[in-house]
Formats: C-alpha cells, structure tokens, sequence
C-alpha cells in the first residue's frame, strides 16, 4: 500500500469540481506520491477512473466508505 | 391486443411512453391509466414493471442521469482558462438538452409542481456549471483578476441566460429566433457574461 502524500477533501462538490481540484493537487505533487481524495458525488466513480484513464495517473485504490468514495491516485 | 414483448423491451417502451406524458403533462397530469392506454396495454402490466407512479417517474429520470454528462473532457482538455472551459461544458451540457429536449419540459412541469425528486435532480444537473462558476471566480477573484462581483449570484445569472436560450429554442420555439443558430446563441451569452464579469 503506497504512503498517502496529500489528501483532498472533496465532500459535498458536484462533478466537476473534485476533478478540477485534484488537477490541481496533482500538479503540486511529484512522481509516484499518492493523493487521496474524499467525494460524496456518486457520479465521481466513474469520473475518476476516466480521469486517471486521460491523464495516465494511477488510481491505486478506488473505496466506498460509509457514503463517501475514496479514491488513491498516484502521480506518473 | 398488444403484441407480446420481452420485459426488457416491455420496460423501455413503457420508460419511452412515459417520458412523453410527463413532458407534456407533468407527474400530476398522468395517471397510470393513461400511460397503459397509450401503450395499449392494462395498468396492470405496467406494475409488473414499476410498484407505482412515482416509481416509474423516477427511472424516467434516472435514465437520463446515467447519461450524466461527463464533464472531464471540459476539464482536461487545453486551454484551461475559465472562459474555455465554461464554454466546452455549456457546450456539452445544450448537446445533452439538445438530444432529449422532453427532459428540458419535465424541468419546467417539476418546478412547477413541486416535486422534490425532480426538482433536486434538476438542480444537481444545473450545479455542475453553477458550481464551476462560483468556485472559478472565486479564485480569479482571489489573484485579483476580477471586479467584485457575487460568484453564486454570477453562476445563477449564468444559469438563468442559459436555460432562457433552452427554453426559447425547445419550448417556445419563438420566431423571431428560429433562424439563428442555438450555437450562434450561446456564443454570444458567453460573450456578454465575460463582458459583465470582466475587470
């Protein structure tokens, strides 16, 4: 299990606004550390997996925890 | 007597049929009956598919959200400045009301009526855009790159223009706008929303 780098609150956002701020995050990061993001949008499974498709980041780890998604996404 | 379909196609075409009636009448101004008689079939089949109205108005609806937009592509596409991605995302949004306006006329019934599944779903579609636009102003606005304006009443002023151009071309289909293209249109909304964000 890869260490967790920074972590991204994107609780109560509507697509696309978890998208866009862990864009950003991303961007501040270097290669093979990890974000974890927190979204309650359950549309935001799927966006993530496409984002991650699109950007060619890793998504480590993609959970459901008590109505929250988690997702992992480690850097490329 | 109805040809025999198999329960998907049963189930799509009741869907299909409902999603008429519901535009044009809203969820109050259908009953049960009348979907069944349009299909040409009785109420009872239809609650082999669906327990009760309310049911089957909120698979209408939830059909049209697992086509949710995908607003990634707007996102991570260059340029990423504020105007440009607004745009692709209006863009992708009028392609999804474009291709099913009835979903445009069940917006306009729910509000109306009152219906809390419908009006949430509706507001949560709306807030993909409302909600980019506040949080992307506010951080214009934090690099002091804007004047001072309300980011949420900016994304409602947004909204508003938008959905007025929707409503002009699919509801009312007003003449005086029937040769200017829907693109034409949003263009210059665009144009003048920047104009009144603009430092």
């Amino acid at each position: 299990m890869s260490e967790i780098t920074q972590e991204l609150d994107a609780r109560g956002l509507n697509c696309p606004l978890p998208i866009l701020r862990a864009k950003k995050s991303i961007a501040g990061l270097t290669t093979g550390e990890v974000l974890r993001i927190t979204a309650t949008d359950p549309g935001s499974v799927k966006d993530f997996e496409a984002f991650c498709k699109q950007t060619g980041h890793a998504l480590v780890s993609s959970t459901e925890d008590n109505g929250a998604f988690v997702f992992d996404i480690q850097k490329s | 007597m109805a040809k025999r379909l198999k329960a998907a196609e049963r189930k799509a075409s009741i869907l299909a049929v409902a999603k008429v009636l519901f535009a044009d009448k809203g969820y109050h101004g259908v009953s049960v009956d009348e979907i069944a008689k349009r299909l040409g079939v009785s109420p009872a089949i239809l609650y082999q598919h669906f327990p009760s109205k309310e049911a089957l108005y909120e698979e209408v609806l939830s059909e049209n959200s697992a086509k949710r937009e995908s607003y990634i592509e707007a996102i991570l596409t260059e340029p990423t400045d504020f105007v440009s991605v607004l745009k692709r995302m209006t863009s992708i949004y009028v392609e999804s009301v474009s291709s099913d306006p009835d979903f445009l006329r069940m917006e306009l019934m729910s509000a109306l009526e009152g219906s809390h599944t419908a009006t949430s779903f509706f507001e949560r579609r709306w807030r993909s855009i409302t909600d980019y636009i506040e949080y992307s102003l506010n951080e214009l606005r934090a690099e002091n790159q804007l004047t001072r304006i309300n980011s949420r009443i900016a994304g409602l002023m947004y909204q508003g223009m938008l959905r007025e151009v929707l409503y002009t071309k699919y509801i009312t289909e007003d003449v005086r706008y029937k040769d200017m293209p829907l693109e034409t249109m949003i263009d210059e909304l665009v144009k003048m929303f920047v104009m009144a964000i603009d430092k």
